[in-house]
């Protein structure tokens, strides 16, 4: 909603895949504290790039190639209408984390 | 078998409707033929989303004298107006169907992602009609639209049903029913993410139309009016949630959380088949017990941000529910004499796999336990020792009912079509209204109740009204100073309270939220779909559902005599705080002729011509 004023459960930063009873999985991107930085490496148009230790979709280059979904070790960026979505920390103040009831989600940096 | 009723393109335009998807879709399962139209404005300006499109749709389209299993009898889908949007707690999704245990009008509303992922698809509304020639699933993807074979699901659970369509569809929410609903237990029910919506056997009725499951794929926005606007509100309703004292009890204990305040405070938690009134051995079914020793986790619908379910592992058994709620600890506990926790948990979790309502479930096997302890019916009748308090013979009879076999082919008709069926004295031991198997409310000490079990539209019924909580405590919105042992005014009170609670169900809010909301939705519908509608307004809408809901019970065949309240309530209450309170019939009459006259109906309870024209209404009644 914040990002993009709409609702759209495919746009959104953090996704939660639905297991069992009583496990709830989240995919939201470690900007490098899990992984290598494979979608980066993986974007032939300069579209994934890091900031401040905050790996973001630059739109204006983003094709919807689908390279850095196919690349992430945590399924943590997907493509939606030809065009890259992940989380962003939402400039250092994620939304996530604000709203949720259960303090279930944190960053730890 | 793979019929593609519709392959991509959107061909339907339209104006520009914030928070609705905008389009309607008909599926006739008969000739695997859909149309979809345009969400006429008009049209959603009157009923705005969920309830009220039911109330529309279900008398523009439904022949109400038909069979519920008939192919002519329809599934109405419908999200809720709010649902999809930010706004805390707005994410539920109403069914609609004629009822298959009393033939008339039935709604049941469920959480779970399925009225989102409806919304997102581009729907409103959803109405499937006829019958598939096999076992069948249905598979909407956006813009298009299959049957598909579902055989190979055939008896499978509900859980493993989504499972299965999830691996071969992707990413799909789906709603399916259980081997109870392919067998046509009149109160089979329909699950979505560990949700249901439970009463009334819309789960038979996907079963008559051989229809296993529904899955969706939406990926459209939601766009609503004002964006900033709706952002500044969910802040603003989350805080005030997560303030709320209710937040605090509902994450640790759940719905049940106010069991032992029923049992010993109010002396209103039916108890035994509804003998009594308070369960003395409800130890461990109280969550103050078991949920630090049972529930690992909260679990939330989508959009809730203060969960009342809870994820509940066993140790004894094998397996794990989301539960287990007040409704159920009443209904598979104390009115089977069950103070096991475990065998309750159990027993749910069996439910919700098979797809059987828990409170019909509960009720049906209280009511045989009665019978076998009253010596009439025998052991080898029942198949199982039968006594009250038996956890074992409890969990027999829900394999029976769901599979239909032995005494359970029976009791998978309802408590009301089984007591014809065993007949002699057995129908004065049938605890329902109009068919339908009331929740746990003991309505001999809570009077309103009793009136809202009477008037509910699709039979005893606590969500119609929601007017318990009004009763138990004496207060709630406008009302003061309300006798739960009186059964003066109450007329008034219950059709308000009606009105009331049909807003929540055409918003789409969850109705644990109404303390919180009440009815100030001005500001929200405004950012929302750019109309600041007040509660007055809010109301007229809620009445002309409730009368457009009534109206569909005349035109099926309801006659005020069918209205009754069971023998066992004109019993008092033999112990407990409410001890020697009833329901006498002078009463029973005098509660119903007050509602009459709130709602501007005749004597006979059939709305008058002025009120049809005040509501806009006359043309759906002849």
């Amino acid at each position: 909603m914040k990002h993009w004023n709409v609702v759209n459960r495919y746009k959104s930063g953090i996704r939660i895949e639905k297991k069992s009873v009583i496990e709830d999985i989240q995919h939201v991107c470690s900007h490098g504290n899990e992984c290598n930085f494979e979608c980066i490496d993986a974007c032939k148009f300069d579209a994934m790039k890091k900031n401040n230790g905050i790996v973001y979709v630059d739109y204006e280059n983003c094709v919807g190639c689908g390279a850095c979904e196919r690349a992430c070790p945590l399924n943590a960026v997907w493509i939606h209408e030809k065009k890259a979505y992940k989380c962003d920390l939402c400039d250092g103040e994620p939304e996530c984390v604000k709203y949720c009831s259960q303090e279930a989600i944190v960053v730890e940096v | 078998m793979c019929e593609i009723l519709f392959a991509g393109g959107n061909s339907c335009g339209g104006v520009k409707m914030y928070c609705y998807g905008g389009k309607i879709l008909s599926v006739d399962l008969s000739t695997g033929e859909g149309v979809k139209k345009t969400l006429d404005e008009k049209l959603a300006s009157r009923y705005l989303g969920g309830d009220g499109f039911g109330a529309y749709f279900m008398n523009k389209i439904v022949d109400a004298k038909t069979d519920a299993f008939s192919p002519d009898n329809a599934i109405i889908i419908a999200p809720g107006l709010l649902t999809g949007t930010p706004v805390p707690t707005a994410g539920k999704t109403a069914f609609f169907s004629k009822s298959a245990l009393n033939n008339g009008w039935n709604e049941s509303v469920m959480g779970g992602r399925f009225g989102f992922a409806l919304k997102q698809a581009g729907y409103d509304v959803l109405i499937i009609k006829g019958k598939a020639e096999k076992l069948s699933y249905l598979v909407i993807k956006d813009n298009e639209v299959a049957i598909k074979s579902a055989e190979h699901l055939r008896g499978e659970t509900t859980r493993k049903t989504a499972e299965e369509i999830e691996k071969d569809e992707g990413d799909v929410v789906v709603a399916s029913i259980g081997i109870a609903g392919e067998k046509l237990v009149r109160f089979a029910c329909v699950d979505c993410d560990e949700r249901q919506a439970g009463r009334g056997g819309i789960g038979a009725v996907m079963g008559s139309k051989n229809l296993k499951a529904i899955a969706v794929y939406g990926s459209n926005d939601i766009e609503v009016a004002k964006p900033d606007k709706m952002y500044e509100l969910m802040a603003k309703y989350y805080e005030m949630m997560i303030n709320h004292p209710s937040f605090e009890d509902d994450g640790k204990y759940g719905t049940g959380e106010f069991l032992e305040w029923m049992n010993k405070e109010r002396g209103t938690f039916p108890t035994r088949n509804w003998r009594e009134g308070v369960f003395e051995e409800r130890k461990e079914i109280d969550p103050y017990y078991w949920a630090p020793r049972y529930a690992v986790k909260n679990k939330a619908c989508i959009q809730c941000v203060k969960p009342c379910g809870k994820a509940f592992v066993m140790k004894k058994f094998e397996g794990m529910v989301d539960g287990v709620e007040y409704e159920t600890l009443y209904s598979l506990g104390s009115n089977c004499g069950v103070a096991s926790i475990e065998h309750v948990a159990k027993g749910n979790e069996l439910c919700d796999l098979y797809g059987i309502d828990t409170i019909s479930t509960g009720g049906v096997i209280g009511f045989i336990m009665d019978l076998y302890e009253n010596g009439l019916i025998s052991k080898e009748e029942v198949g199982v020792d039968a006594k009250f308090g038996n956890g074992d013979a409890m969990l027999e009879l829900i394999e029976k009912i769901a599979h239909r076999e032995g005494i359970g082919d029976v009791l998978a008709e309802g408590v009301k079509k089984a007591a014809e069926k065993i007949g002699g004295e057995a129908s004065k031991y049938a605890v329902h209204v109009r068919g339908m198997e009331p929740p746990a409310y003991d309505v001999r000490g809570i009077k309103g109740m009793a009136l809202a079990f009477m008037t509910s539209p699709r039979g005893a019924c606590h969500l119609r009204s929601g007017a318990y909580a009004l009763e138990l405590v004496g207060k709630f919105w406008k009302f003061e100073g309300v006798d739960r042992f009186s059964s003066d005014n109450k007329g008034k009170e219950i059709a308000e309270m009606e009105n009331f609670m049909a807003v929540y169900d055409t918003l789409g809010v969850c109705k644990f939220s109404r303390g919180i909301f009440l009815l100030n939705f001005d500001e929200i519908l405004d950012a929302a779909i750019g109309k600041a509608l007040k509660e007055e307004e809010l109301l007229v809408i809620g009445e002309r559902i409730c009368n457009l809901k009534h109206i569909f019970n005349i035109k099926a065949g309801w006659k005020k005599e069918d209205a009754r309240l069971p023998e066992k309530i004109h019993q008092p209450i033999p112990e407990g705080v409410s001890k020697g309170s009833y329901v006498s019939e002078e009463e029973e009459k005098k509660m119903l002729s007050d509602y009459f006259a709130a709602r501007g109906w005749d004597k006979n309870g059939v709305p008058t011509r002025k009120k049809l024209e005040e509501l806009g209404i006359e043309e759906f009644m002849s």
